[in-house]
């Protein structure tokens, strides 16, 4: 039965994404731990971690086209949500320390023990346990997209003044973050981990476990998004984007559909934030800069508004570009880069899915450009 | 700097002829300069004093050259000498005669080296030294110094020099610092009651710091300076609040030279534009581009620098505008998302070509003499860069809202905005439009950037510091009136500046985000929000 | 569509794909150089600082080719651009010491991009120099320190200004560790020498603070209440500028309210009208005006590097001096690469510093260094006015914050340890 309903909802291009997921998932870890390190087809350690950053902003690009690409929600701040979820893992992993920090404090983290203080503050709670630290990846992010887009749905703040407003959030969520007296290691965030669920996280196992968590976990929530768009609920949503006011009037409690994808959305982006902590081996403010997540609806404008897959081929495209750049032309990336967001957006104005999708299409069959959204005038 | 001095300079000598020979003999003075060649800052400091005790005129000019840095000891024979940089050497002079003694090489010399304190100590010597002076604002300067100093041993100097007085001005400054010098006194309770009565009509926080002093004893003296000082820190902190709103006021100012090419560009063609913060950029490197020009080959036109800057600025930024709405940001209208990409990647361009060119490091800007230091209103420290930022800042406002209002252009722009279609079929070459409005709102923001030149960093990451807060003042005032850009600007200004007391600098900026948040929720377009059927598109 | 834009968009298409699989295989030729990691920002807001550093050390390496290289081998320099964002950073590390397999590593400038990497050097036992001023509570196995610690630095500059008859204190500086950390040494370190709690005023201030004045009028107020004051400022690059500029129209005077500043220099200083600053004072443990010898030639190699006469050279640019020529003389000393060996070798070496004397590797992993106090001249560069009368060793451990002041470092072999707690004897978690 659900079998089933899962097949009626799934295209087959979406069946293709979560199988190549999962196939990297299991490759890539057994290429590194399985092969030699001279051999041709060895994926060396530092690439593993790469690939798993890789995939986890593949993550938050893949929420930021839901609610960009389905809702119309243009958001500049989705870094907030990752940063959060980031934040939490954080904390769970500085708790894993315990005694090994270099003041030996059994409780308290070094920032703290440096800066006298002598209490854990209250928040710190509950974060030595996995167990109440997952639940807390989403419910973090979660809570704080519920109360911003409860207030900011029903008070119908849209457009421009919906992305400004997300952007003065995560502004004022980074200065916050960078203010020592948060409790949240100030300016250096939080950094220098051991262990995780008991295991070294510097040792290549770890890495790999790692990296095929977040690829199946990134196969897991790509699945949930394509069920959500291709459902009746995901109907209504690209109703709203294209035509809030119509839709309205048609009888649909626009702001709850908003909401629910808003913060479903916002979940994603955390369970993305602590999925990137642990393998890049630190946390902080600089997360939530506006930069952070304009940079974050580039990549799903690269790759493709609109087309799940577009967001993650988006992410990893761009990101890789970044790498690939910083290290072979470290004077003039930026160049490149920028030259690279001009580009895609004169030429390839749909990303490189919707361009090749476009391709693909006409050589089937002639145009059908009704599908296309068009803003209601 | 240097005129300030020849004058200071060329009045002394003449004060020197005028007065009557108090015969300190020449060698004797001679031997005390020469001695400021040898020790270190302790022996320096009591070789000053010597000078100063000396009462000879001459001294205020060798202490003027020691203070500036111009003293110099020659190696072979220790003498001392005033000497300024000639080319490879040094071109040096007596400093007592200022007689010629020709050029030297610069390792034949050595500079005496002072401090902080000893720039302070040689500031009051001066102090005493000058009170006779025949100019009534070095005289001025000298009772303010004099004051600082509250030394009890020159109230004997201060009552000559104000018998010797005309100048009413000169006399109250000088009254001034003898109260000073009287409540530190061991002097009887009348002549400290009077003082404390001037002290407290001067009544600001120097005064008041005394006032305070003077109340920590017991009796009369102490419940008057008491008094008084309640007084006196009741009236400042008035004059505070009236401080803050100038700040705010100046804050505002800011934002909105930094805002106002946006609520062009974004506001009012609709353009998300990310690379707004890099005209303001361009603006700032352009005046230092000027200033280059200026210091190289005409150094007497600096203090037009700004003026000159100003047309070239609202060229170069408008021209780099221009060129980016023809060749990138045409082909995006109605896709107003794609031309936040487009922007952002452009921004990062500039910025690094802008890095290539020019480096990483900061660039030195200037300030014309007009734009430096501060006049007093009141109790209100008000500094000239930005008074006149908040004049230009509103010029600039007055300029475009009479662009937009009173010219064809104007009123083409503003149809075009409001409907282009119809616009078109009217017969406005709406492509043309686009990119002058384009170009109009670049400049704008090249000549917000000659002016932020004046108080922030010249570096590749100026325009990046700016941007974010353009977007809130132009989305806080309503996108699309000019109106809501000045009010939003100000208003935001006022506010950080009254909450930043309270809640420190990184908190108000905080508390400042969320209002705006809260705002937008209770009036979700703006303060001055568009009305009618242009809303929804 | 028109086959035309479909050919060029395939093209680019095409383009996109051989750089994906062409990115990895660059490297992994040439075995006869030694490969030297620089590891400094040159986008983003740290570009300002660390393009200069970078500039640095390619002179240094061109220069110790010029002398025939290392151990016979010529060195190799491997640039990359960590883009002043601080998890790039470890992956910039990561990449630099697997992929490049850089010797040792010279980089970083803020704190928080220096704990990015650590982990990064610790579990690929890799070597790093860290050549900015710092606010110490730290001490790796795999990193050398050759900036200054708050106790040469800070510490002595309030020293001189108390000596100068200073009573009243602000201590400001932007938020984050650097500043919080000396300020809260310099507390302790002030109430210590009884200042009281009322003479002192703290003040934070955002990253890129642009409008300082309320804060400047503050410190206007503060200072007029009868006692000589002084501010301390650990105000970070950026925010300097306006700071300063605010500072001068507002009309305070070196001789009223003088300001210790422990991140300007003269690359800093570059940037304003030095005239309405003079008096200033700044701590460092290198100016530009020393007049050695050894000074004398680096600035002219500089100028020649750089072709650019006007530019200046500033402490950190001293500091990666030292590390250089400390790493070089380690590696022929311990005769090769290895980085156990290195860093064996490298405690007790020690080496000519840019201000005619020597500094020396302790085996905290810190170096000892003269610490001066210059005062700002109207030409932006500094007047030594004063200076400590011998070498002060770097403490990594502050004896003036309540969980540091039993801690002491020691990477010679019996202890081998950064974290030693000598009350109890026993060596903290850190230790490898």
């Amino acid at each position: 039965m659900i079998t089933r309903l899962l097949i009626e909802r799934l295209d087959a291009r979406a069946i293709i994404v979560v199988a190549v997921l999962l196939i990297v998932a299991a490759a890539v870890p057994a290429l590194n731990l399985m092969l030699p390190a001279d051999h041709p087809l060895h994926v060396p350690t530092y690439m593993v971690a790469l690939f798993g950053k890789y995939l986890s902003f593949a993550l938050l690009a893949l929420s930021v086209d839901l609610v960009w690409g389905f809702a119309g929600i243009l958001t500049l701040g989705h870094g907030a949500f990752f940063a959060l979820g980031g934040y939490v893992m954080g904390m769970y992993l500085m708790r894993q320390i315990g005694a090994r920090g270099v003041y030996a404090n059994p409780t308290l983290p070094d920032f703290m023990v440096f800066l006298n203080w002598k209490e854990l503050p209250w928040y710190w709670y509950g974060f030595d346990s996995f167990a109440f630290a997952a639940p807390m990846i989403l419910l973090v992010p979660g809570l704080l997209a519920l109360a911003f887009g409860w207030f900011a749905f029903r008070s119908r703040v849209t457009g421009v003044y919906l992305s400004i407003i997300t952007q003065a959030m995560t502004f004022a969520l980074m200065l916050a973050f960078f203010r020592n007296d948060m409790g949240f290691g100030g300016n250096n965030g939080l950094t220098d981990f051991k262990d995780i669920l008991g295991f070294d996280i510097q040792v290549d196992t770890t890495r790999a476990a790692l990296f095929a968590a977040t690829a199946a976990m990134l196969a897991f929530w790509f699945l949930v998004a394509t069920f959500l768009v291709n459902s009746k609920f995901g109907k209504v949503l690209v109703g709203v984007r294209d035509a809030e006011s119509r839709t309205r009037f048609l009888g649909y409690r626009v702001e709850n559909y908003k909401l629910f994808v808003w913060t479903l959305s916002a979940m994603m982006a955390g369970v993305a934030g602590a999925l990137y902590v642990p393998q890049v081996g630190i946390i902080n403010p600089g997360e939530f800069a506006p930069a952070n997540s304009i940079e974050t609806v580039i990549w799903v404008a690269v790759g493709g508004r609109g087309t799940l897959v577009g967001a993650l081929i988006g992410a990893i495209a761009v990101n890789f570009g970044k790498t690939w750049f910083t290290g072979a032309l470290p004077e003039f990336w930026l160049f490149a880069l920028g030259g690279l967001f001009v580009v895609v957006t004169l030429f390839l104005p749909k990303g490189i899915v919707g361009t090749l999708g476009d391709l693909f299409r006409r050589r089937k069959r002639p145009v059908d450009d009704a599908l296309e959204p068009q803003p209601a005038e | 700097m240097h005129i300030l001095r020849s004058l200071l300079l060329s009045l002394l000598v003449a004060i020197a002829a005028a007065l009557p020979a108090r015969a300190a003999d020449d060698a004797e003075l001679t031997r005390l300069v020469d001695a400021l060649g040898a020790g270190g800052f302790d022996d320096t400091s009591a070789q000053i004093a010597a000078l100063a005790a000396t009462g000879e005129p001459r001294v205020a000019a060798v202490l003027e050259l020691l203070a500036g840095g111009d003293l110099y000891v020659k190696k072979d024979g220790g003498a001392v000498v005033a000497a300024t940089r000639d080319g490879k050497g040094y071109r040096i002079t007596d400093p007592l005669s200022g007689a010629d003694l020709g050029t030297v090489d610069r390792s034949a010399v050595t500079k005496i080296k002072i401090n902080n304190k000893l720039r302070g100590e040689i500031k009051s010597a001066l102090g005493s030294l000058t009170l006779a002076s025949t100019d009534p604002a070095a005289r001025m300067t000298a009772a303010e110094t004099m004051f600082k100093a509250a030394d009890p041993e020159s109230i004997a100097t201060l009552d000559a020099a104000i018998a010797g007085e005309k100048d009413p001005a000169v006399t109250e400054k000088f009254a001034e610092a003898r109260a000073a010098a009287v409540l530190a006194s061991d002097a009887g309770e009348a002549d400290k009651l009077a003082a404390i009565a001037i002290l407290k009509e001067r009544g600001d926080r120097d005064a008041l710091a005394l006032l305070r002093a003077a109340a920590a004893g017991e009796g009369a003296v102490a419940e008057a300076a008491a008094t008084a000082a309640a007084h006196v820190a009741q009236v400042l902190s008035f004059w505070e609040a009236g401080q803050n709103v100038w700040y705010g006021l100046s804050l505002g100012s800011v934002l909105l030279l930094a805002a106002i090419g946006l609520a062009i560009t974004f506001g009012v063609m609709g353009v998300i534009n990310m690379a707004h913060g890099e005209m303001v950029m361009l603006g700032a490197y352009t005046t230092f581009v000027v200033q280059e020009a200026i210091r190289t080959s005409a150094p007497w036109l600096f203090d037009y620098s700004l003026f000159i800057a100003l047309p070239l600025a609202f060229l170069v930024s408008g021209i780099v505008g221009m060129a980016i709405e023809r060749g990138v940001l045409r082909f995006l209208y109605g896709r107003p998302l794609e031309t936040l990409l487009a922007t952002w990647g452009l921004s990062l361009i500039i910025q690094q070509a802008v890095r290539t060119v020019f480096g990483p490091t900061n660039r030195e800007v200037g300030n014309p003499s007009w734009m430096s230091g501060a006049f007093d209103l009141g109790h209100l420290a008000i500094t000239w860069n930005r008074l006149w930022i908040i004049i230009f800042a509103l010029a600039v406002f007055a300029g475009l809202l009479a662009v937009m209002r009173r010219t064809a252009f104007g009123l083409q722009m503003r149809a075009v905005t409001q409907n282009r279609r119809m616009a078109g079929s009217m017969g406005i070459r709406t492509p043309w439009v686009d990119a002058f409005t384009f170009a109009l709102g670049s400049g704008i923001a090249g000549i917000a950037g000659v002016a932020l030149s004046q108080i922030d960093n010249v570096s590749p990451n100026l325009g990046q510091g700016y941007i974010i807060d353009s977007f809130m003042v132009v989305v806080f005032g309503g996108v699309g009136n000019l109106w809501g850009t000045l009010v939003g600007a100000m208003t935001l200004g006022v506010l950080n500046k009254f909450v930043e007391p309270y809640a420190g600098a990184v908190l108000g900026k905080i508390l400042v985000l969320v209002l705006i948040i809260l705002f937008i929720q209770k009036r979700p377009r703006g303060l001055f929000a568009l009305k009618g059927r242009a809303v929804e598109a | 569509m028109t086959a035309k834009t479909i050919s060029s968009r395939l093209a680019a298409a095409l383009l996109a794909g051989s750089v994906f699989s062409g990115a990895f295989a660059a490297s992994a030729l040439a075995e006869d150089t030694i490969k030297v990691g620089i590891l400094h920002s040159l986008s983003g807001t740290m570009a300002i600082s660390e393009t200069t550093l970078k500039d640095a050390m390619l002179m240094l390496i061109e220069e110790q080719n010029k002398k025939g290289g290392v151990l016979g081998k010529q060195l190799e320099a491997v640039v990359v651009d960590p883009a002043s964002d601080w998890p790039l950073f470890a992956e910039k590390a990561r990449e630099l010491i697997s992929k490049d397999k850089v010797s040792a590593v010279f980089g970083c400038w803020t704190s928080v991009s220096r704990k990015s990497v650590l982990p990064v050097f610790e579990e690929l036992n890799s070597i790093l120099f860290y050549p900015v001023q710092y606010e110490g509570e730290e001490s790796s196995r795999n990193v050398f320190y050759t900036g200054a610690a708050p106790n040469q630095q800070a510490v002595p500059a309030v020293d001189y200004l108390m000596a100068e008859g200073v009573e009243r204190w602000v201590l400001a500086g932007t938020d984050y560790v650097y500043p919080r950390t000396t300020n809260k040494i310099l507390e302790t370190y002030l109430k210590q020498k009884g200042v009281a709690e009322a003479d002192i005023m703290i003040n934070y201030t955002p990253f890129g603070h642009s409008d300082w004045q309320s804060i400047v009028a503050d410190i206007k107020k503060f200072g007029s209440a009868g006692k000589k004051t002084a501010v301390v400022s650990t105000i970070n690059g950026d925010a300097n500028v306006p700071f300063y500029k605010e500072l001068a129209n507002q009309g305070i005077k070196a001789e009223d309210i003088p300001v210790v500043a422990f991140s300007v220099g003269e690359e800093e200083l570059a940037g304003i009208d030095t005239a309405p600053l003079v008096g200033h004072l700044a701590a460092w443990n290198y100016f530009m005006s020393g007049d050695s010898e050894a000074n004398a030639t680096f600035i002219d190699q500089w100028h020649a590097f750089i072709k650019d006469d006007k530019r200046v050279t500033n402490d950190p640019m001293e500091a990666h001096y030292i590390g250089f020529n400390m790493w070089v003389k380690a590696v022929e000393k311990a005769g090769t690469t290895d980085a156990d060996a290195v860093i064996d070798a490298l405690v007790g070496v020690s080496v000519p510093n840019l201000s005619g004397g020597y500094s020396a590797m302790m085996p905290n992993h810190h170096i000892t260094k003269p610490v001066l106090i210059g005062e700002v001249q109207a030409d932006g560069q500094f007047e030594t006015v004063w200076e400590t009368p011998g070498l002060v060793v770097g403490d990594e451990w502050s004896d003036y914050l309540e969980g540091s002041k039993d801690l002491i470092s020691d990477w010679r072999a019996p202890l081998s340890c950064g974290n030693f707690n000598v009350a109890t004897g026993k060596c903290g978690g850190a230790a490898k």
